[in-house]
């Protein structure tokens, strides 16, 4: 070892050396003032009385390995000399944390078991540097993450099994987005004729699979109506309401299918389901806000408008041409509560999302 | 094979607290999608950060913008699960808005230790009732706000740094304010109204730093007041028969600190000081005092003998900053002989930087200078810098002449 060499060489210098054991049982010789820039070791040399031998060595731990401990003692050392300038650390700071993120994180982790804060501070913010910015995908594959969260929890990162006041403002909205469905289907009935059949299975489907349903939470919302009327401004001019509208339109067919005591349950998912098309956590900074309860039937600008109409019309086409099968295996499963993906056959409209609804397969 | 490649989830918690609290509200939120561990990390975060960097949405409607932010804020707080040490919100395009109450008083029922609100625009936001309740609070941070506190309140016992910046708040209130956070250690005020009179009763305070429109200020049990920079922006009249019965604001400034180590007297504060009957020297010498600036005024007799009874009274100065005020110099007749008289032999025996800056080559700053080199033994610098271009010849010609008690001395003269 170097210092061993050092200390032969130039005895006139009395360094004096502690010794320290690695994980893999490794023992060597370091700079005492060096080795006492971490407050752990130096916990060990004073309080313990440990190091002043081979046979005494301070074992260090565990996530501590060789590698680490030469890289802890590179910093040790450069910045236990009294004399550098503020300047100076800085540069070498940038410079010894360009490292690969692997590195990094024992770094960090190692740093930190020997109580090491400084080091700590500067490896945190060289991996906060490396999150910032990125997409969740981006950030998985760089730290090796495991993509573990269902298709469920990524669409909620909101957990919520107590009666959440959320919930139910949920409930309403959803029941005020079905039944604008059906408003709207019943006044392109009287425009155009060709999707006229298509409306119609769809209104049909949902009276269908609805019941009573329907009629009860459309009284709820008009109650509603009336309290959020000054928040009509909000869902106006919010810059992504196309998408939003679109999952809405085919979840609500989603949970309406299902036959499904749980209607809380449904709804979350299916409003999960927009969420991670807007990318889940980063949800709650989109303009448009979910848990608003916002007035939607009257005051939605034309080109808006249009975009729900063409929505809705592919949708009730796909509906349409899967149904009868789809029927067919919704009505022998029975009723299953979890959700799992549906697979789009390469329809146009649907293709965009990266999931959906799912229909219990 | 994932999880041995996965090494920062299994990073320590207060480590990954770390490393969320370094990212933008935004990015530590987004984490919540990345794996099962990761879900609800960022929710425990023990700081909350809300500026302009961290949402910005344009748009012409106002109304849009506020319920964009106040959506994101309200659901930060709901999703977030566990104790905010550290709030801040000082977004440019929220205004005074009263969900900011909403917030407040959900962070009462909490343990919150530092709480900065900065209302970028508009009227002073009165702050609710509840946050005088913070009870773990040790920094305060305000900036445009409006200050009422409920009859009850008693002070924020742990209080250790306050700073106010354009606030409003009743003279009274101010008082048991200071006088009630007995831990105060900082304190900055910054353009404040409602109130006239600095009366300072502050055992523990260290740092005062305050700039705004005064009539009086006095310090009492402030004996660990080290660094102190006053700024008065109000043009005193120096009203000779007021003053003349009144005792020497200077001698009751000084009187109650004894521990100066950095004095910073700017703006029109030297005339302050200078009201009513100036000595010659201070009763006792500030000895302590290292640093001092003044912005002075070379014409003014009073200010130039207020600020040479301070140099006088500070013999182990190491760093003086003269300023020049060079607009009102041209006004008034210039005074002579004023820094040149040799009776004001004074020894600045630790005096090695000097700097002088914005002046314009009349007599008695010239006095001055000379005063300076001539009276210090060890000086390695002085740079002298004119307010402008012209007359600079003539000044430098005047420095060189100079004797400087100091051989190691450079005079060093800077462009404007």
């Amino acid at each position: 070892m170097s210092e061993v060499d050092m200390a032969v060489i130039k005895p006139e210098m009395m360094k004096s050396y502690i010794w320290i054991q690695t994980m893999d049982g490794a023992i060597q010789q370091v700079e005492q003032e060096v080795a006492m820039f971490c407050p752990m070791i130096c916990q060990e040399v004073i309080q313990k009385g440990m190091g002043s031998s081979k046979n005494c060595a301070i074992s260090l731990p565990q996530r501590v390995s060789p590698a680490m401990l030469s890289l802890i003692l590179d910093y040790c050392r450069f910045h236990q000399v009294a004399g550098r300038s503020n300047k100076e650390r800085k540069s070498f700071d940038e410079k010894f944390v360009r490292m690969d993120t692997k590195r990094l994180c024992e770094l960090t982790s190692a740093a930190d078991s020997l109580q090491l804060k400084p080091l700590v501070d500067l490896t945190s913010r060289a991996l906060a540097r490396i999150i910032e910015g990125k997409t969740p995908e981006e950030i998985r594959e760089i730290f090796h993450l495991p993509d573990d969260l269902t298709e469920e929890e990524k669409l909620e990162p909101l957990k919520n099994t107590t009666d959440d006041p959320r919930i139910r403002l949920l409930n309403r909205l959803y029941a005020k987005k079905r039944k604008e469905l059906k408003e709207r289907e019943k006044l392109k009935d009287v425009d155009a004729e060709e999707e006229h059949v298509d409306d119609r299975s769809v209104d049909d489907l949902l009276s269908f699979i609805n019941g009573g349903d329907g009629d009860s939470k459309g009284i709820k919302t008009s109650k509603n109506k009336k309290k959020n009327r000054k928040r009509k401004d909000l869902q106006k001019c919010a810059p992504s309401n196309e998408a939003i509208e679109t999952p809405k339109k085919e979840s609500n067919a989603a949970s309406s299918l299902c036959h499904n005591a749980e209607v809380d349950h449904e709804l979350q998912s299916s409003l999960s389901e927009k969420l991670k098309l807007q990318d889940a956590a980063g949800e709650i900074f989109a303009p448009t806000v979910e848990f608003d309860d916002v007035d939607i039937d009257d005051e939605i600008d034309p080109a808006l408008k249009e975009e729900i109409d063409r929505e809705v019309e592919d949708f009730a086409r796909i509906l349409n041409s899967d149904w009868p099968e789809r029927m067919q295996e919704l009505l022998s499963l029975g009723q299953e509560r979890r959700l799992t993906h549906l697979s789009v056959n390469g329809n146009g409209a649907l293709k965009g999302h990266a999931s959906m609804p799912s229909f219990p397969l | 094979m994932d999880t041995e490649l996965d090494r920062i989830s299994s990073l320590p918690g207060h480590v990954l607290d770390q490393i969320l609290s370094v990212l933008p509200i935004r990015d530590a939120v987004r984490t919540s999608a990345l794996s099962r561990k990761w879900r609800y990390q960022w929710s425990q975060i023990p700081q909350l950060v809300f500026d302009t960097q961290c949402a910005s949405i344009t748009s012409p409607d106002q109304t849009i913008v506020k319920h964009y932010l106040v959506n994101i804020i309200d659901n930060v707080l709901l999703l977030h699960n566990g104790p905010i040490y550290k709030f801040k919100l000082s977004h440019r395009d929220l205004l005074g808005v009263s969900d900011i109450d909403r917030w407040i008083l959900h962070l009462s029922r909490g343990s919150t230790k530092e709480f900065v609100l900065e209302i970028w625009k508009g009227q002073r936001y009165k702050l609710p009732s509840c946050l005088f309740s913070f009870e773990n609070l040790t920094h305060l941070e305000l900036f445009n706000c409006l200050l009422k506190p409920p009859s009850a309140f008693k002070g924020f016992r742990n209080l250790k740094s306050l700073d106010l910046q354009h606030v409003t708040l009743a003279q009274e209130v101010f008082e048991n304010l200071i006088s009630s956070c007995a831990l105060l250690e900082r304190l900055t005020l910054m353009n404040f109204d409602g109130f006239t009179h600095l009366k300072i009763n502050a055992p523990n305070l260290q740092f005062f730093d305050i700039g705004g429109i005064f009539d009086d200020v006095s310090f009492n049990n402030t004996s660990l007041l080290t660094l102190v920079s006053i700024g008065l922006y109000a043009n005193v009249k120096n009203d000779r028969h007021v003053s003349r019965g009144s005792s020497s604001k200077l001698l009751r400034f000084f009187v109650n600190l004894p521990h100066l180590r950095r004095l910073e007297i700017q703006s029109y504060f030297i005339k302050y000081l200078a009201i009513s009957k100036v000595p010659s020297r201070l009763p006792k010498p500030c000895m302590d005092l290292n640093y001092i600036s003044i912005r002075i005024n070379f014409n003014d007799f009073e200010e130039n003998s207020a600020a040479l009874c301070i140099l006088k009274s500070c013999p182990n100065l190491q760093e003086i900053e003269m300023l020049g005020r060079p607009e009102e110099q041209a006004d008034v007749e210039p005074q002579t002989g004023f820094w040149g008289d040799d009776q004001w032999k004074c020894l600045f025996g630790q005096l090695r930087l000097v700097k002088i800056v914005g002046i314009s080559g009349i007599r008695s700053e010239l006095d001055c200078i000379k005063f300076l080199l001539s009276n210090s033994p060890v000086l390695e610098q002085m740079t002298v810098k004119p307010a402008s271009i012209e007359g600079g010849w003539e000044l430098v010609k005047e420095l060189l002449r100079f004797r400087r008690a100091s051989t190691q001395a450079e005079v060093i003269y800077l462009e404007p």
